[in-house]
């Protein structure tokens, strides 16, 4: 490029750069910034990579994105990036991008242990029939499986959630999300009935004090982080604490920093607790308007398999803890038993770990009067190295803050509470924190669970994308909310099935045990993010099952599949997300996918087409299935009852699902894609608009009842930003339940109307006393939950923690940000953090290249003493997004008993030189 | 050929100086300053988006800087190219 142009386009940028965050600039750069982007058409998206849900505009020109930039009017990012939202229009653009179908061949037919080859989009649909009316014949609707993502576009989310449900009756849909916020959410439903968060964003700048707990904000939600630092830096009183076991970037912009020992949170949630009724600052007429108190089973277990039969000899030490268990001192402490005595228990409530049933305040006093100052942080300090009175004066000062009915708090977390094995715990503690101090549901005061992915509320939450769920909070085991979905779907009685699916981890399971064998992969990369990967990739390579893995690159999934289908990415199609703040947001379609690649939606609906609801409507075996009006192990054949509401055995369920009247109703082309195309409609050879119509057919389910949308096109205008559910009247929900804020508030100031749950027995610490129910509506629960220790810790063999998370440069497995070659250099290889002195105990030093074993596998890796996570002794630390570094084989499968969503965080592990 | 626009914010006082070390890294340009926020709109060349972030992070390191985030990316001009199966597929 010669320099006069190249100088006039860095003006150019520099204008449109100033522009975009406000800064006032002369006519005559504003020139250079319009001239730069003259050909250019820009329209606005949303950041591909993690759930804060920045704004960004992308231009394109000649059917390629030419530049991106953050969106000066998006509220939640105001023009700013982080690294990853930068290279959005990057991503597209991998040189080993996948264009075609491949499939594992031998002499032109499908082998699963032949090599990949070409194939047609015909082939690779026929035999994936072929393989699906197999499996599914064979095992019925529980033999097959998807696992699905937080990176589902809203749409794509809703058509696999109706085909697998409607159409299948299988209830083994689960996303990835699963493993991200699952606690959350089970938190959130049997804290307030409702799920996500009261509050949102704007809480920051309203708050005098952010804590983090186990949220590394400044690599893991950079904008937001930004957020953090500019109230801090603009409002005196402003502190920031950072709750964390390893001192990492988020440190740097703290004002106090407590490292804390694994699983210790729990503990230290009931301190505060504590701390607050001994202080006398229960803000007692919030609590005796708007609160209940709740307590529930201890022994549930670890969500792993009740039998070994499948465990490595190595795991079976720790798969025992399934069955009993023996609980440690601080354990015995926690619960109020004498420590002195062995206390050996049996996991009775495993299977029923989500009952709870109410207990009065004192109770709950009763509970939390064991987590004293001394007692806590003897058992949560995490560093060695600290003082025990520097590390005690912390907790006070935390419990200062907390406590003080001036201070604004705002608390923020996310894996390090939600990827635990009491992660569903955890998260309802620190509501109870919240709940006693009634610092919720206003502007400044907001306990708030980030998200990971960018639709993880959207798509997998909102849309109920999860084994046990239909959309707008329903689950499958209420027969009232099987009625209205079958109505809403127009289903014959009884088509959907009430017995909740399997989880990802059991998909797995599945999978190795054979209860399972055809398995579609959609949005992510369960084979490399699933813990405990050795067992399950031997699962899909050596047992007879044949998986599907639709992806844009060749990720490990892929590897392991017997089909790939390739997919159009986040701007070669329509589509829609919706963030942490339960904000949606729309986009259109910029640029076409690549060679033959199709949206997931596209091969949702063309694959609808090849299975009949014949094949599918007929009576079901359903294992283990004993819900009432169904006869035991059964769901009934419905097709007599289909054929008086018109359908036909030989519809497809294309037709009966999808191509509905009302669906065709939505014309393509529409004014509102103003110019822009549509790939999904014009393979499928439509002429109707499907991502609207499956947006507005989804949306009816929320519509009045706490989840409203916005009708589609609202979304488009130029003045929208996305907005805040429930959008009643047009107006958007900063707080709910604030009667200020929130117009489903119908009784006084504050209603925590959410209707799950709102109904139990009363009893107390141990159990219930009575059997009848009262009911509360209107009320949230604050939860006393004991402090239990992790399933796995160090011992004389594996002795040394490690935990796994992720970095600013990447994103999760890495699969698309390891596709930008400079980004993957900036941080080539995935590394184990480590401290000093523990590498030079065992002869180590920084840059030595070693063994990593846990019970589980071992894996090669280098280690750093000096890198930005800086572990305390005992600790150690490794991101997950490098596929050649496969840290999953190391980390157990266990997950929470309630959410079953893995611990990631805690595997102990043994080192040693190469 | 990547140009990336940036925003830098300094203590206001701290401007003048934050403009000279900006100015003296290599590939970057200062365009746009707002004295009394101490906000400056930095160009960042670089050959390749590795020189970019990698420049990100030493304005980043600059003593002074509260913050630097990218607002804006013109992409190089490379066409993209496509592999149809990748080799290390085709063989596994
Ligand atoms: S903070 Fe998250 S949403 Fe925003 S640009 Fe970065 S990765 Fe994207």
């Amino acid at each position: 490029m010669e320099l006069s142009r190249r100088n006039f386009l860095k003006s150019g940028v520099a204008a449109a750069t100033a522009m975009a965050v406000g800064i006032p600039i002369s006519r005559i750069a504003s020139v250079a910034a319009a001239e730069t982007e003259q050909d250019w058409r820009w329209d606005k998206g949303v950041c591909r990579f993690c759930g804060v849900g920045c704004g960004i505009m992308i231009a394109t020109q000649d059917g390629k994105i030419v530049a991106t930039k953050g969106d000066p009017d998006a509220p939640v990012n105001r023009g700013l990036n982080c690294v990853k939202g930068y290279f959005n229009g990057k991503i597209l653009y991998g040189k080993d991008r996948l264009t075609q179908p491949l499939m594992r061949m031998t002499d032109g037919r499908f082998d699963k242990k032949g090599k990949f080859a070409p194939v047609t989009w015909d082939q690779a649909f026929d035999e994936m029939a072929i393989q699906f009316k197999k499996a599914y014949e064979e095992k019925g609707p529980t033999g097959i499986g998807v696992i699905g993502s937080g990176q589902w576009l809203i749409q794509e989310g809703y058509a696999m959630t109706k085909l697998m449900k409607a159409g299948f009756r299988s209830n083994n849909i689960d996303p990835n999300a699963r493993n991200c916020m699952a606690s959350a959410v089970a938190a959130f439903m049997q804290v307030f009935g409702i799920d996500e968060p009261p509050g949102n964003y704007d809480d920051i700048e309203y708050t005098d004090t952010v804590v983090a707990w186990g949220a590394n904000m400044a690599e893991a939600h950079p904008v937001l982080w930004q957020r953090v630092i500019d109230r801090r830096l603009g409002h005196a009183d402003m502190k920031v604490v950072n709750i964390t076991t390893l001192r990492n970037m988020t440190s740097e912009g703290s004002d106090l920093e407590i490292i804390i020992k694994p699983n210790t949170d729990t503990a230290l949630l009931n301190y505060l607790a504590r701390e607050i009724i001994h202080r006398d600052e229960v803000n007692q007429a919030f609590v005796d308007a708007h609160c209940v108190f709740c307590a529930g089973p201890t022994d549930i277990g670890y969500g792993m398999r009740a039998t070994d039969k499948f465990a490595f000899e190595a795991e079976k030490d720790i798969q025992a803890r399934e069955i009993e268990v023996t609980l440690t001192r601080d354990e015995a402490i926690g619960l109020g038993l004498d420590p002195e005595q062995v206390h050996t228990i049996k996991q009775a409530n495993a299977a029923t770990a989500d009952r709870h049933w109410l207990v009065g305040f004192e109770d709950f006093k009763t509970g939390v009067e064991p987590y004293t100052l001394d007692f806590v942080a003897e058992l949560a300090k995490g560093d060695a190295e600290e003082s025990l009175d520097a590390f005690k004066a912390k907790l006070v000062r935390l419990a200062d803050l907390y406590a003080d009915p001036k201070r604004k708090m705002v608390s923020f977390w996310t894996m390090g509470f939600n990827q635990h094995v009491r992660g569903t715990w955890v998260n309802e503690q620190i509501y109870s924190v919240h709940l006693l101090l009634g610092k919720i549901a206003e502007p400044g005061n907001s306990p708030f669970s980030l998200t990971g992915q960018p639709s993880a509320c959207g798509t997998a939450r909102e849309v109920g994308t999860f084994s046990h769920r239909l959309p707008a909070d329903m689950v499958v085991n209420i027969a009232k909310h099987r009625d209205i979905t079958e109505q809403t779907w127009k289903l014959p009685p009884k088509t959907l099935n009430p017995k909740p699916g399997s989880h990802i981890t059991k998909i797995m399971r599945d999978l190795e045990d054979g209860s399972m064998s055809w398995v579609w992969v959609q949005v992510n990369n369960p084979f490399q993010h699933v813990a405990n990967a050795n067992h399950w990739l031997k699962a899909a390579r050596e047992n007879d099952n044949f998986i599907v893995v639709s992806d844009a690159y060749p990720s490990i999934s892929a590897k392991v599949a017997d089909l790939i289908l390739p997919v159009a990415m986040i701007f070669e199609k329509w589509g829609g997300y919706g963030n942490a703040e339960r904000r949606t947001q729309l986009w259109r379609e910029q640029v076409p996918p690549p060679g033959e690649a199709r949206s997931d939606l596209w091969q949702i609906l063309e694959f609808s087409k090849r299975i009949t609801l014949a094949e599918v409507w007929k009576d079901q075996a359903i294992p283990g299935l004993k819900d009432e009006g169904f006869e035991e192990g059964k769901l009934p054949d419905v097709m007599a009852s289909a054929q008086e509401m018109g359908y036909q055995p030989e519809m497809t369920l294309y037709e009966a699902l999808f191509e509905t009247p009302e669906n065709k109703a939505f014309a393509w082309p529409d004014p509102v894609a103003k110019g822009h195309d549509n790939h999904t409609v014009k393979h499928l050879g439509v002429d109707w608009f499907v991502e609207k119509a499956l947006f507005e057919e989804y949306a009816a389910f929320g519509r009045g009842h706490h989840h409203d949308l916005a009708p589609f096109d609202v979304y488009y205008q130029d003045d929208v930003r996305g907005l805040r559910w429930p959008v009643v009247d047009g107006k958007e929900t900063p707080w709910r339940f604030n009667a200020k804020y929130d117009p489903y508030v119908k009784n006084g100031e504050i209603e925590f109307y959410g209707g799950a749950m709102k109904e139990l027995v009363t009893g107390n610490l141990t159990g219930p006393t009575t059997e009848e129910k009262t009911k509360f509506p209107g009320k949230a629960k604050i939860f006393f939950r004991p402090y239990a220790a992790p399933v796995e810790s160090p011992d004389g063999n594996y002795d040394l923690w490690l935990c796994t998370g992720r970095l600013l440069e990447h994103w999760h497995t890495g699969t698309m940000t390891r596709r930008v070659p400079e980004l993957h250099r900036a941080m080539p290889a995935a590394v184990l953090d480590m401290n000093e002195k523990d590498a030079e105990e065992r002869g180590l030093k920084r840059q030595d290249t070693v063994w990593i074993e846990s019970r589980r596998g071992k894996i090669k890796a280098v280690i750093e003493t000096t890198g930005r996570n800086r572990p305390p002794r005992g600790y150690s630390f490794m991101a997950f997004f490098d596929e050649s570094v496969f840290v999953n084989k190391l980390c157990i499968d266990a997950t929470c008993p309630i959410s079953k969503e893995e611990d990631f965080k805690k595997t102990a592990i043994k080192i040693y030189k190469v | 050929m990547n140009i990336s626009g940036i925003l830098v914010v300094v203590p206001p006082a701290r401007i003048e100086g934050a403009t000279r070390a900006l100015n003296a890294l290599p590939g970057v340009e200062v365009h746009h300053t707002e004295p009394t926020t101490g906000r400056i709109v930095v160009v960042q060349e670089a050959e390749t988006v590795d020189q970019e972030v990698a420049a990100l992070s030493r304005i980043k390191a600059l003593s002074g800087v509260m913050l630097a985030e990218m607002v804006y990316h013109v992409f190089d001009e490379t066409p993209p190219e496509w592999d149809a199966i990748p080799a290390d597929m085709a063989a596994s």
